[in-house]
């Protein structure tokens, strides 16, 4: 398939679901990834199966605090002068990109880089959703090393990164994202085509685009949403879904950390007889608790869609006042794995408690 | 006894109310002027009610005159839009997104300067004093007057919209400016586009509200004069000079709390049928269900917090197909009296489908006499069915709710409604809007930089909730009627890393008016 104009409302609707509040807004990317399109034509977006194994594949996408860059707008320019600064830096081309996380604006960056340079994009990426930290990534959970790599800012400096692990990868690059003003552009993760398909959440580009046909032309009251959202899950990689909540935003507190949105939500049932819930943030919505217990925690979905018209709020756009309901949808089984749990559990997150997955909370 | 006026683009309406009774109404055309329709109305209620103009001791008014500017791309000033935030942004200039024919209409010019703040507090550019100079001259070759300035992070460091100001006063000492700031909130796009919407209007806010108060001067009306804003509160009249997109969604929100006021209904879907439009919205506990998601004004992506209203082209002027299975979106407007086939015109109108079946009883219904029954049925048909469509897309769940009917088309509506438990037409629901204007409520807003190491922020909040309230209480409100409408908090890390600036804005009843409301009210918005 290709990427066409047609295409970009859906997938960026899709990509806000997936992206669990994080992955920042995506549409300014959308607006310069219509620009692109217009300029040099549809993308091209294959399988990871139509990769040769020897094909040369890198990552590309956005790093930093999404309240950032409500303010910190993007330039046309910073996906492809991103791509560019790592060729230069590796001395090669590659073949084809990547998305990081298909939640949020980087389900858009990686395909306003390929336009320009006529490439193509991957048919998934590395998340199935929005997660804070690379070492979260699949690729790097499957072994792929986040460098060499490069950063951009918004004034065009670049850094190159040779890190020893992905967790010192993340604090270094976090902490350049910091300095650049909260928010920067990275190419990362080179690998070949087999480590791709080794890694790779499949298929959530154009899962994304489906989620938000859904969206768009089910648009109304997320309780009559919620099954035809079942429809499309349980047919999918990811498999549950349930509406765990709806009410209206009580209180919201989130501050920039160490280049992270950290905080809390707290949402109070519309008639208030209920335990209120409460949202635990970390750019993402991570942990969701009714008084003590546990209704959801990541790296399941957790997602703050608005009540009337089931559009999903991005956690940096969530306000005082706002009614709201909340799906839970189960991760894919990539990261119900030992291996992916060590990067990705509750605890990863400073939560004291174990994974349980969304199936087994009764 | 307060006097409530709604200048709405077809209509001027008028009420007196006294506490919750309306002791008279009136419904005029709006005039070209503005100000005869105004006065005609006034003479209707003060000769109706024979209350003199001395008992009276406020005067509300909502207007939708500054959306339908906005909406129908007329009345706009010509505008620059000066950006502040390169070289970020950079290719993503104001107005990108824009329709358009509104952005002709505005004949607008932009300029996008290095220079504004990153979160943290560090420059993100310099300022090139070059760049300044190089835009001031080709403002003063284009002759703009009217300047909308949005800077990256203003809410947090407002510092470059003032000092870009500045600089272009010195050198345009009559311009009219709009900082982005003074919209609120973070969000660069839509606070930008909030205030070019301002700025484009402020020429017609000058005039508009001068009209507003000539008229009342006229009239011998001496008291306060306050203009409802988006969210059913009051500004005084002059601040609206400076700030008439506050008006924006005054006008549903206004017929919502008077369909409220005059049913007593707190949940209900409420139809307002005007002349091209029908606005459908929620009255949750009594007020308007608000929207949770971005808000487009006249197609342009704004930060307003508004009332959650679906308008659908359907009002007494709407444009029928000959067989009757198409209503709308197009509508003859104000020119219903010459274009409708009742008042001698060509077109069929939704108006003529209701006289032809009996309905009512307006112009020369000899001239519709040749259309089918089934025309009529089918048209009937037709409208019921638009209605009942988008009135199950605002209910909240599959639940059948009241309807309330309002404005002048609500007699379109003569068989029942599928989608409403039942159907309400209150008595003066032609003049809804108005005397939502009438009760309109008093806000009050508080801000205050706190750090969170040296008061918890719950206390913070408590207490900056406590100030808004104080100040709400003096500009009149009822204490034991205040609610929390808005907490923002904006992090301002540059300070200490846990300095944060707390805005509340409360709202409550009017109770009584203090003789110095009018100051305290300039104060409350500010």
């Amino acid at each position: 398939m290709k990427i066409e104009q047609k295409h970009l409302e859906d997938l960026a609707l899709g990509s806000v679901f997936l992206a669990t509040g994080g992955g920042g807004d995506p549409y300014v990317p959308r607006l310069i990834a219509e620009q692109a399109i217009k300029q040099f034509g549809a993308v091209e977006v294959i399988q990871p199966s139509e990769l040769g194994d020897d094909a040369y594949v890198v990552a590309i996408g956005a790093v930093g605090a999404p309240t950032v860059s409500l303010e910190l707008l993007p330039s046309v320019e910073d996906a492809a002068n991103t791509l560019a600064a790592f060729e230069k830096h590796v001395g090669r081309t590659v073949d084809a990109v990547a998305s990081f996380e298909i939640g949020g604006g980087n389900s858009l960056i990686p395909i306003v880089a390929a336009a320009g340079r006529g490439l193509a994009v991957i048919d998934g990426d590395g998340m199935g959703r929005a997660l804070p930290e690379a070492q979260m990534m699949s690729y790097a959970i499957a072994g792929v090393k986040p460098t060499p790599s490069v950063a951009y800012d918004y004034a065009g400096n670049v850094a190159t990164f040779s890190t020893n692990s992905t967790e010192v990868y993340e604090r270094h690059i976090r902490s350049l994202a910091m300095a650049a003003g909260g928010m920067i552009t990275a190419a990362e993760h080179p690998m070949t085509g087999r480590q791709l398909k080794d890694s790779i959440i499949p298929g959530t580009l154009s899962f994304s685009i489906k989620l938000g046909q859904t969206l768009r032309e089910n648009r109304g009251l997320a309780t009559e949403m919620l099954a035809p959202l079942q429809a499309l899950f349980n047919d999918s990689i990811y498999g549950e879904c349930r509406l765990i909540f709806t009410g209206k935003v009580i209180d919201k507190a989130t501050r920039i950390v160490g280049g992270y949105d950290i905080g809390e939500a707290t949402i109070e049932s519309f008639d208030n007889n209920d335990l209120p819930l409460t949202v635990s943030i970390k750019n993402e919505y991570l942990l969701a608790r009714k008084g003590e217990k546990v209704v959801a925690t990541v790296p399941d979905l957790i997602v703050i869609v608005d009540y009337e018209t089931s559009t999903p709020i991005n956690a940096e756009r969530l306000r005082y006042g706002q009614r709201v309901a909340v799906f839970a949808v189960g991760c894919p089984q990539f990261y119900r794995s030992e291996k992916a749990l060590k990067a990705v559990s509750p605890r990863c997150f400073g939560f004291d408690l174990d994974y349980v997955a969304l199936e087994d909370i009764k | 006894m307060r006097i409530g006026i709604d200048v709405g683009g077809t209509h001027t309406d008028a009420v007196i109310m006294q506490g919750d009774n309306v002791l008279a109404s009136t419904k005029a055309l709006t005039s070209a002027d503005v100000i005869s329709g105004i006065t005609n109305a006034l003479d209707v209620i003060l000769n109706d009610s024979g209350i003199s103009q001395n008992e009276i001791e406020t005067v509300m008014i909502g207007t939708t005159q500054f959306t339908n500017a906005i909406i129908e791309r007329r009345e706009l000033a010509q505008v620059a839009a000066v950006r502040i935030g390169l070289p970020s942004g950079n290719g993503m200039p104001p107005m990108l997104d824009w329709p358009q024919d509104l952005k002709d209409a505005l004949d607008s010019e932009y300029y996008m300067l290095h220079g504004g703040y990153l979160y943290d507090g560090w420059s993100l550019a310099d300022i090139d004093q070059q760049e300044i100079s190089n835009m001031i001259n080709s403002m003063l070759k284009s002759g703009v007057k009217n300047i909308a300035i949005a800077s990256a992070f203003s809410p947090i460091n407002s510092a470059p919209e003032e000092q870009v100001a500045n600089e272009i006063r010195k050198a345009i000492p009559d311009a009219k400016i709009t900082l982005s700031h003074s919209f609120g909130r973070l969000g660069l796009m839509e606070r930008e586009n909030a205030a070019i919407l301002n700025t484009t209007l402020l020429p017609f806010a000058d005039k508009v509200v001068s009209s507003f108060l000539g008229a009342l001067k006229k009239r011998d009306l001496h008291c306060p004069v306050y203009i409802s804003q988006n969210d059913g509160t009051l500004m005084s009249a002059d601040f609206v000079r400076s700030y008439p997109a506050l008006t924006f969604a005054s006008g549903p929100t206004n017929s919502l709390r008077g369909a409220y006021k005059l049913t007593g209904l707190k949940d209900a879907i409420v139809v307002d049928i005007g002349g091209t439009t029908s606005d459908i919205g929620v009255l949750q506990n009594g007020f308007p269900r608000e929207s949770n998601v971005i808000i487009k004004v006249g197609g342009v992506r704004t930060n307003f917090r508004m009332p959650d209203i679906l308008a659908i082209g359907l009002g007494g002027g709407s444009i029928v197909s000959d067989d009757g299975t198409a209503i709308g979106p197009h509508s003859v407007g104000h020119k219903l009296v010459t274009e409708a086939l009742v008042f001698g015109g060509n077109t069929l109108t939704t108006s003529d489908i209701l006289v032809a079946s009996g309905g009512a009883n307006i112009g020369d219904k000899t001239k519709v006499a040749h259309i089918s029954p089934q025309t009529i049925r089918q048209a009937k048909k037709t409208l019921h069915s638009m209605l009942d469509n988008n009135i199950d897309m605002m209910k909240p769940g599959g639940k059948s709710m009241p309807v309330i009917l309002v404005g002048g088309g609500a007699i379109l509506v003569t068989e029942g409604l599928e989608a409403a438990s039942d159907i309400h037409r209150p008595e003066h629901a032609g003049v809804a809007n108005a005397i939502g204007a009438a009760i309109a409520q008093i806000g009050g807003e508080a801000e205050q930089m706190v750090s969170y190491r040296t008061l918890p922020r719950e206390e913070a909040i408590k207490q900056v909730t406590k100030d808004a309230m104080q100040r709400a209480i003096d500009a009149g409100a009822a204490a034991d009627t205040l609610r929390t409408v808005d907490i923002e908090e904006t992090p301002v890390p540059y300070m200490d890393e846990s300095s944060t600036c707390i805005r509340v804005k409360v709202i409550g009843e009017l109770a009584a008016l203090p003789t110095n409301t009018s100051e305290r009210i300039q104060e409350s918005t500010l």
